[in-house]
């Protein structure tokens, strides 16, 4: 028998508990660690979410780590741009070069004439950039997420009940993770895939959740391992969300399915709204910060309008529909206001628009209606095309009507927190406040969409378009940390094309990637195994902890606290001043290394990084206390009344009247006034059609008949692992999945290589017959082939989905958000088969596999190079 | 007589197949070997009424094995303390008469080494104590290893407790696979795994 590790006892041979970062769910890990090197890993079963199991992507993490083609070292270009010829230079020299170009940009163009990026997968610390970004004084960075993944629904959850949306793939909707006890009866997943996006935590806690007995409707246009498992399917069209939300509401209305208590007493709704302006009829406008401000209600006891103290007020006989002229002026309850909203929205109506039988649509309402308590989890797909906004309103509306909301069984939840991370999986302090106000002013594409300042972030088209025209003002250095931006962002040939306008641009990233080819330096980040990190898990703080270093790579966090510092040296004030315990507070002073700054987030915790690292995952609260329901009935010791929501009505404010002062004002997320944009946000969802409409009348469609879908695999997330042997063994090359009815009509045969063309280009993908999607859709998933990095193609333009994307607008009024999924496409066969020079077969991907590589000291833990 | 084999709960696979990748990092197995693959059954029905479900497969730990009786050198044998079967590599010859008997093509061929390859159970992982790769890593755990001829067994309670109804194994062509599947939520097809596109290479031109 062959000798083992465990056998050998002359091995140094340690098992670490880590955490991942394949994706954002930060599974438990067990590292098994032979003499430095990374021999083994599996999950960590005292992971509270993960519960011992791990995904294809975690499981890749040695393949990552060791892979023959990570950046090892700081690299200079000497060649053209393109040709990707370098030379290895020091990280002193690196950070210096950059330091000096930024200094430069900022004295000739002005500050904001740099700009930053991230996303893209593979182990992130997005508000590292958009922190360095506030402190150097640039308002402009961005990421391919942002309005197209997750803010969308961040934000509006937070404006409407003030706690985490239902993203399962973004750890929120904890109650998931304690099936056994869990009063869940129903779950609606709307364009969400927790088998596919997150497996080993949110797709396992489903499958327990299932095995309870637990009804679950999927809406998805193909039929992801969820669909399969629901109990209804919805096929819906893509990009067609909001028509099916809003029938939704109003079925729920129409047939007195919400929860007519919570409704009347915790939500915004029985308030009047003055229809001239659409804002709400305040009695009082309070001073007192725990005291909400006091709004006029219909009584119907002595047919008049009269104020609501908070809470409630028991003597009122509350109105929660009906229109009144008061003084010559309208009146509308909120809730009356929400029903001719959606009066139009029968489901004959949505069946047409969303391509769906009608009874399908009213089993699917009412396996959720019918078994309370539950919760809607809204996943990207709603983020990804111009309804953004008015998607998790809409869906923000369904839960609260049924009061779905911090009653155990809901997923819509206020549980503890250890504060030892601003979000999961990140601790970096984003300093807003740090940013002037003349630069925030000058935030590309925010004065329009100003929900992009919750995020701090720029609007991507606009950044797009200042780089390409110079207009409002020029963009000349470029710092890019991500998964492969021409392949994350929509329209990649208009963004490859302008990188030639841009001066000096630096990709930051563990690996080469398509963007390399236009980059003037690359610096080499740690993998996740190389990495240090405060992870919450529930009520545990476990600790992704650094197992093995390889080469010069540094932490990116790391990265920027330098920058940060030789700019300081240059004489950049901000950049000195960000060094100041004092004058930065709670947004901390820059960092050496990661000790001081995860030492920095657990000074609320009685653990040192330390300890957290020999000891995690560590129990910081007791399950019960963990799971803390009802928060808005708690007594608030001040005023003895009920906490309430954190919002300024302390109620669920369904009827969105903050959209109208963000839209207006920029509060709350701006940290000063800021014009306001060409049109008022509303208050209420509306739906729109997208521009690219299959529908009948639109003549676009007769040329690109089918409408494009995407959605995640199991074995990548973003633009990540395409570069390691046994993921690409997997899933080689993207499938195109199209419904045999319309591979019929246009040609195409199973497993024939197809083109697929938008009105911005063409790639090519592998066709997949299968009755598992919309007839009127076809779906794809990103790719890019590190195998033609080194050819004229870069390896972004063959098989990559985002050339065809829509980076134009129309655009969504409140987040900017363009059309990566939901624009008009044709297919057609390949008769040239497939792209020149990629891998297909199994044996092709050997120059993947990893080499052996000697443990390095992090010269960022005080080892010298 | 002991017999370990695979119970596989089918309802509970999500089809993430991070059990293939769990088996490759444990077995170190080269590019091109596979010891288990998530198989794709269906969809199945009239769109929109469709059903669709994964099916782990690998080695069925056949009760009369063809690749035992057809291999030539006695490479592939049953293990007498628990009834598995395993692939001496050492005997192997590389004639691929394995490969070609077993009904299920559950066997993988190791083109560097010229070698057959199998799931053992992470025999040697067992040895030590600990459950094989793949059912630890497995997100739904729907994987369970046990002793299918001990009624005390876990895998022979959950069997008990799924009904016989509900319990299938793949077709029988008079080798009589033990690998036992509970399907409760689908309709059971008599589909084998070979008959299932696991990866798309796409035609050549």
């Amino acid at each position: 028998a062959t000798k083992t590790a465990l056998d050998d006892q002359t091995d140094n041979v340690q098992i670490i508990k880590t955490a991942c970062r394949a994706c954002i769910s930060n599974c438990g890990v067990l590292a098994t660690v032979k003499n430095g090197r990374v021999v083994h890993l599996e999950g960590n079963p005292e992971d509270p979410m993960s519960k011992g199991h791990m995904c294809a992507k975690g499981l890749s993490g040695i393949q990552a780590l060791y892979n023959p083609n990570r950046n090892k070292y700081p690299l200079v270009r000497v060649g053209q741009r393109g040709e990707n010829k370098w030379k290895r230079i020091s990280w002193d020299t690196a950070i210096d070069t950059i330091a000096h170009k930024l200094m430069a940009a900022r004295q000739d163009f002005g500050a904001e004439s740099v700009f930053c990026s991230t996303g893209g997968g593979g182990n992130p610390e997005f508000w590292s950039i958009s922190r360095f970004c506030n402190i150097f004084g640039t308002p402009n960075w961005f990421e391919p997420g942002c309005a197209q993944c997750y803010l969308p629904r961040m934000c509006v959850y937070d404006m409407m009940y003030g706690g985490t949306n239902a993203s399962i793939a973004d750890s929120n909707a904890q109650e998931i993770y304690f099936p056994k006890t869990t009063k869940m009866k129903s779950l609606v997943l709307w364009g969400a895939d927790p088998s596919y996006s997150s497996p080993a935590s949110g797709g396992s806690a489903l499958v327990d959740l299932r095995a309870q007995g637990i009804k679950t409707v999927v809406i998805d246009p193909r039929m992801t391992p969820d669909a399969a498992k629901a109990d209804v399917w919805l096929p819906i069209r893509p990009g067609s969300d909001v028509a099916l939300e809003l029938a939704w509401i109003r079925y729920i209305i129409e047939n007195n399915l919400y929860d007519h208590d919570f409704v009347l007493r915790w939500t915004n709704l029985p308030y009047l709204v003055n229809t001239e302006t659409n804002l709400l009829w305040r009695a009082e406008t309070s001073t007192a910060p725990d005291q909400p401000d006091t709004f006029m209600v219909w009584d119907e006891k002595t047919n008049s309008a009269q104020p609501l103290p908070y809470p409630y007020n028991d003597d009122l006989d509350v109105a929660l529909e009906g229109t009144y002229v008061i003084n010559g002026v309208t009146y509308k309850t909120g809730f009356q206001c929400l029903k001719e909203t959606v009066a139009d929205y029968t489901l004959e109506k949505a069946a047409k628009i969303c391509w769906l039988p009608k009874d399908k649509i009213e089993a699917a309402i009412r396996t959720f209606t019918d078994n309370m308590p539950g919760g809607l989890c809204l996943g990207v797909a709603t983020d990804q095309s111009p309804n953004s906004a008015q998607a998790a309103m809409a869906a923000g509306i369904i839960d609260l009507l049924m009061g779905d909301v911090e009653r155990p069984g809901a997923l819509l939840q206020r549980f503890g927190t250890a504060g030892a991370t601003n979000m999961i999986g990140y601790c970096v302090p984003p300093a807003p406040a740090k940013l002037p106000d003349a630069q925030l002013k000058k935030r590309l594409g925010t004065i329009e969409h100003k929900g992009l300042h919750m995020w701090l972030a720029g609007h991507a088209p606009s950044i797009l378009h200042a780089i390409e025209t110079g207009d409002p003002y020029p963009l000349r250095v470029w710092l890019e940390r991500s998964g492969n931006k021409l392949v994350n962002l929509a329209d990649s040939k208009r963004w490859a094309k302008a990188t030639e306008k841009v001066d000096f641009i630096v990709h930051m990233y563990m690996y080469p990637t398509s963007f390399s080819a236009y980059a003037d330096m690359l610096l080499p980040t740690e993998e996740w195994l190389e990495t240090d990190m405060i992870v919450e898990s529930c009520n545990k703080l476990m600790a992704r902890q650094s197992v093995t270093h390889v080469w010069e790579t540094i932490d990116e966090t790391v990265i920027w606290s330098k920058l940060a510092k030789r700019c300081a040296q240059l004489g950049h004030e901000g950049c000195q001043k960000a060094f100041d315990p004092v004058y930065m507070g709670d947004d901390l002073p820059y960092w050496d290394n990661m000790s001081e700054l995860l030492n920095a987030n657990l000074k609320d915790t009685p653990f040192t990084w330390e300890q957290l690292k020999k000891e995690a995952p560590i129990e910081y609260m007791s399950e019960a206390d963990y799971r803390s329901y009802y928060v808005y009935q708690q007594p608030d010791p001040k005023t003895g009344l009920p906490k309430g929501f954190p919002t300024p009505s302390k109620k669920c404010e369904l009827y969105l009247e903050r959209m109208i002062t963000l839209g207006r004002t920029g509060q709350p997320y701006s940290h000063c006034a800021l014009p306001p944009a060409s049109k008022d946000y509303s208050p209420l969802p509306y739906y729109e059609e997208p521009y690219e409409s299959p529908l009948l009348g639109n003549d676009l469609a007769e040329e690109y008949p089918l409408v494009m879908t995407n959605g995640r695999v199991p074995y990548y997330h973003h633009g990540t692992l395409r570069n390691t042997a046994w993921t690409r063994e997997l899933y080689p090359a993207p499938e195109v999945w199209i419904h045999p009815q319309a591979a019929q009509k246009y040609g195409v045969a199973d497993n024939d290589w197809v083109w697929v063309e938008s009105l911005r280009g063409k790639v090519r993908g592998i066709a997949h017959l299968t009755t598992g999607i919309n007839p009127g859709s076809v779906y794809m998933e990103r790719f890019w082939n590190p195998e033609t990095l080194n050819t004229k193609t870069h390896g972004w333009q063959e098989m990559n989905v985002n050339v065809l994307a829509r980076s134009q607008g129309p655009y969504n009024d409140v987040f900017g958000t363009y059309t990566l999924r939901a624009y008009l496409v044709k297919v057609y066969k390949a008769k040239e088969g497939a792209p020149e020079g990629i891998w297909l077969e199994p044996k092709e991907f050997k120059a993947f596999l990893p080499k052996s590589a000697e443990a390095t000291p992090d010269i960022t833990k005080g080892a010298q190079l | 007589m002991k017999k370990l084999a695979f119970v596989v709960e089918a309802d509970r696979c999500i089809g993430c197949k991070g059990c293939q990748i769990a088996c490759k990092l444990e077995n170190h197995l080269g590019l091109g070997t596979n010891r288990t693959l998530i198989k794709e059954i269906g969809p199945t029905g009239e769109y929109p009424n469709i059903q669709m479900y994964f099916l782990p497969a690998m080695c069925q730990q056949c009760k009369n094995p063809t690749c035992v009786a057809v291999c030539p050198t006695g490479a592939c044998h049953v293990n007498p303390e628990d009834g598995v079967i395993l692939i001496d590599q050492e005997k192997c010859i590389g004639c691929k008469s394995c490969v070609r008997a077993c009904p299920y093509e559950a066997i993988s061929f190791n083109e560097e080494r010229h070698v057959s390859d199998k799931c053992d159970l992470c025999a040697q992982s067992r040895q030590q104590g600990n459950a094989p790769a793949c059912v630890k890593n497995c997100s739904g755990g729907a994987l369970h290893v046990g002793d299918l001829n001990d009624p005390e067994s876990d895998v022979s309670k959950l069997l008990a407790d799924a009904g016989e109804a509900n319990v299938y194994n793949l077709r029988d062509f008079g080798n009589g696979p033990a690998v036992k599947y509970i399907l409760k939520n689908d309709d059971w097809l008599d589909i084998l795994p070979q008959e299932c596109v696991s990866v798309r290479r796409g035609k050549q031109k």
